[in-house]
């Protein structure tokens, strides 16, 4: 089997917090490769690190040691003797095109309509407005919310919202999705709905990153890690799934 | 960009009254700077013209000095009244003089059949004082030198008075009754508005000896206007005129003079001291609420940055830069203030109208409050805004988006 290539490097990264007097090491010393197309659950207890390595993923949060790269790009090394980090801009611009969210919240914004909440990381992109139109609802249309562009938030059922929130991650075709406890906050059978839609993004050649504490939603990706007090305690192909 | 500004702008419509209140201060200010610049632009556009129109070279004698203030004017009244004669003596006598008319006025009615107005100026002059005030005779003609001796009872009136006697007719030839004696009506005069707190369209001329026999019980004296040949000329006028006046009223040379000469140049100054002391009103209580206005927009908006400091972390996590952020919230805090502004003009071209149709004084919608809004617009807006827009630029997106 021909390795694919390499998406995301994390070489020995920590990430720690001072707490006052005590020191919170919520990442220790992980070392990770994630590859193209890779499917993955993280797994792991609350406050096991699983937030922070998706916050370090997916350039919200930056390690306090190790290197990150990002599709071979530095994007921070904090081992050399002067550290080198990307600017703001250039983790946005990150952030906006190689990398779509999808929180357990949704976090929509409340006052815009689905159409103008899939818009937005276009608009952050500087893409023209007609072009924008077509692709945010291409979105939906994958998403088969078409019919729902114009209505709120507060007008949709949570599995929609979610579906728009997926719409909005995928919007600007970005390298890797990012879902944290993306079902965390629907019932089973939406829950279901929503991970036939992660598993139909991975046949599509995704890669897809899901954090969730619930086995069975775990049990949909091909590479599951499971990680306990910063550390990578487990790191498995499900096989389970791979044969499929 | 364009899109940062319309998401800054939707922000504003989910709370209207709160941006409506919040930009009370900015209204304040605004409305203040708008209505006494609409006030003074509306002196200004009357006054310079009809000054400048009655020219720098005309000066008045008359009994007190009109910038003596209380104590000139009870002097004067111990004065001996100004003779009417003394006009013709300055015609005939003074070298550096164009023309010179005796003044004498009363307040009295004026009726035309069942129609009456109060308590209108009716000055008696001769028939030089068109050339004097520079005033134009838009329809008929003045009276002559040969009906003023006559003493014929002609008058020449002002747009106002024909418009309510004459609203649709013909004013030359009719009938009207001045303090019970009747008047033909020989001309209008061309409207010119108002200056100062005199309506000039209010104005009704006759002939100064038919003044004189009108009120013959009643002679208060009058002022002589005296137009210099020209302004270059105008102090040589006014001392040839002051030694004429002294002679004329039999002073011997040790006594004090028992007149005065005014000019309007004394009343131009007083009239930029007046709009300068307004500019130095406006000016402090606009910026006074401006600063309070904008310490408002600051305060608010550092509210609308807490509260959506999930949105923030939202954006954040979308792509959104610091810069872009910055913007959204410098937008908004201008739109707010944008909403202030626009209010504040609103209410003072309401007030200038107000002041323009139903009170004497005059005023004018300045074509530079368009560069005064969007100045004051973008000043309060930035300098107030910066500081909350930078909170929201610099949050961190983890802790943002944990927010709720």
């Amino acid at each position: 089997m021909t390795e694919k290539p390499e998406l995301i490097h994390f070489d020995h990264i920590s990430r720690i917090y001072q707490m006052g007097t005590e020191t919170i090491r919520a990442l220790d010393d992980v070392t990770l490769t994630i590859r193209n197309n890779d499917y993955i659950s993280i797994m792991g207890p609350s406050g096991s690190g699983k937030s922070t390595l998706m916050n370090i993923i997916g350039c919200l949060d930056t390690p306090t040691t190790g290197v990150y790269r990002f599709e071979k790009e530095i994007v921070c090394d904090m081992n050399s003797e002067k550290t080198i980090k990307m600017n703001d801009n250039q983790l946005a611009g990150i952030r906006n095109k190689k990398i779509g969210f999808v929180f357990q919240t949704f976090n929509l914004l409340p006052r815009a309509s689905a159409f103008q909440n899939v818009e937005l990381p276009l608009i952050y992109a500087g893409i023209s407005r007609g072009q924008r139109r077509e692709m945010a609802m291409k979105a939906l249309e994958n998403v088969s919310l078409l019919d729902r562009a114009s209505h709120k938030p507060s007008e949709l059922s949570g599995g929609q919202r979610q579906r728009v929130a997926i719409a909005r991650a995928l919007v600007n075709s970005p390298s890797i999705i990012l879902a944290d406890e993306p079902t965390g906050n629907l019932d089973s059978e939406t829950s279901r709905d929503i991970m036939t839609f992660f598993d139909e993004l991975h046949r599509r050649n995704n890669t897809v990153i899901l954090v969730t504490h619930e086995p069975d939603i775990a049990a949909h990706a091909h590479r599951m890690i499971h990680i306990l007090d910063g550390k990578i305690d487990s790191d498995v192909v499900n096989h389970k799934m791979v044969k499929n | 960009m364009l899109e940062i500004l319309k998401m800054a702008i939707s922000a504003l419509t989910a709370h209207k009254m709160r941006a409506v209140l919040t930009t009370l201060g900015i209204t304040i200010g605004v409305f203040t700077v708008g209505a006494i610049t609409a006030i003074i632009e509306g002196l200004n556009s009357s006054f310079e013209s009809q000054v400048s129109m009655m020219g720098s070279d005309v000066f008045y004698i008359s009994r007190a000095s009109w910038f003596g203030g209380y104590d000139e004017w009870i002097n004067a009244r111990k004065r001996k009244p100004i003779d009417a004669g003394l006009a013709e003596y300055i015609s005939e006598h003074a070298t550096y003089v164009t023309a010179s008319s005796p003044m004498v006025s009363m307040h009295t009615n004026l009726k035309y059949q069942n129609k009456s107005v109060e308590s209108v100026q009716i000055t008696g002059v001769n028939h030089l004082m068109p050339t004097i005030e520079g005033t134009e005779i838009s329809e008929g003609r003045f009276f002559t030198e040969t009906e003023c001796k006559h003493r014929r009872n002609l008058v020449v009136i002002g747009e106002n008075i024909r418009k309510e006697f004459f609203p649709n007719t013909d004013p030359i030839g009719e009938n009207i009754l001045i303090h019970g004696n009747r008047f033909i009506i020989i001309g209008l005069f061309e409207k010119k508005g108002k200056m100062l707190f005199n309506d000039m369209d209010n104005r009704v001329q006759i002939p100064y000896l038919t003044f004189k026999k009108m009120m013959q019980r009643r002679n208060r004296g009058a002022s002589i206007a005296v137009k210099a040949v020209s302004t270059g000329l105008l102090d040589d006028s006014k001392e040839e005129i002051r030694n004429m006046v002294r002679h004329y009223r039999g002073l011997k040379p040790i006594e004090e003079d028992d007149f005065a000469i005014n000019q309007m140049n004394t009343l131009i100054d007083m009239y930029n001291r007046m709009t300068a002391l307004l500019w130095a009103v406006a000016i402090g209580i606009g910026s006074i609420s401006l600063v309070v206005g904008g310490i408002g927009v600051m305060n608010i908006m550092l509210v609308s940055v807490a509260e959506r400091t999930r949105e923030i972390g939202i954006r954040k996590s979308l792509g959104a830069t610091r810069q872009k952020i910055l913007f959204q919230f410098l937008f908004e805090s201008m739109a707010v203030c944008s909403i202030g502004v626009i209010t504040g003009l609103l209410l003072a071209s309401g007030t200038a109208f107000i002041i323009q149709t139903f009170t004497p004084l005059a005023a004018k919608i300045p074509a530079n409050w368009g560069i005064l809004g969007s100045g004051v617009v973008i000043l309060v807006g930035l300098v107030f805004g910066m500081w909350p827009a930078n909170r929201a630029a610099r949050m961190d997106p983890i802790n943002a988006l944990r927010f709720s």
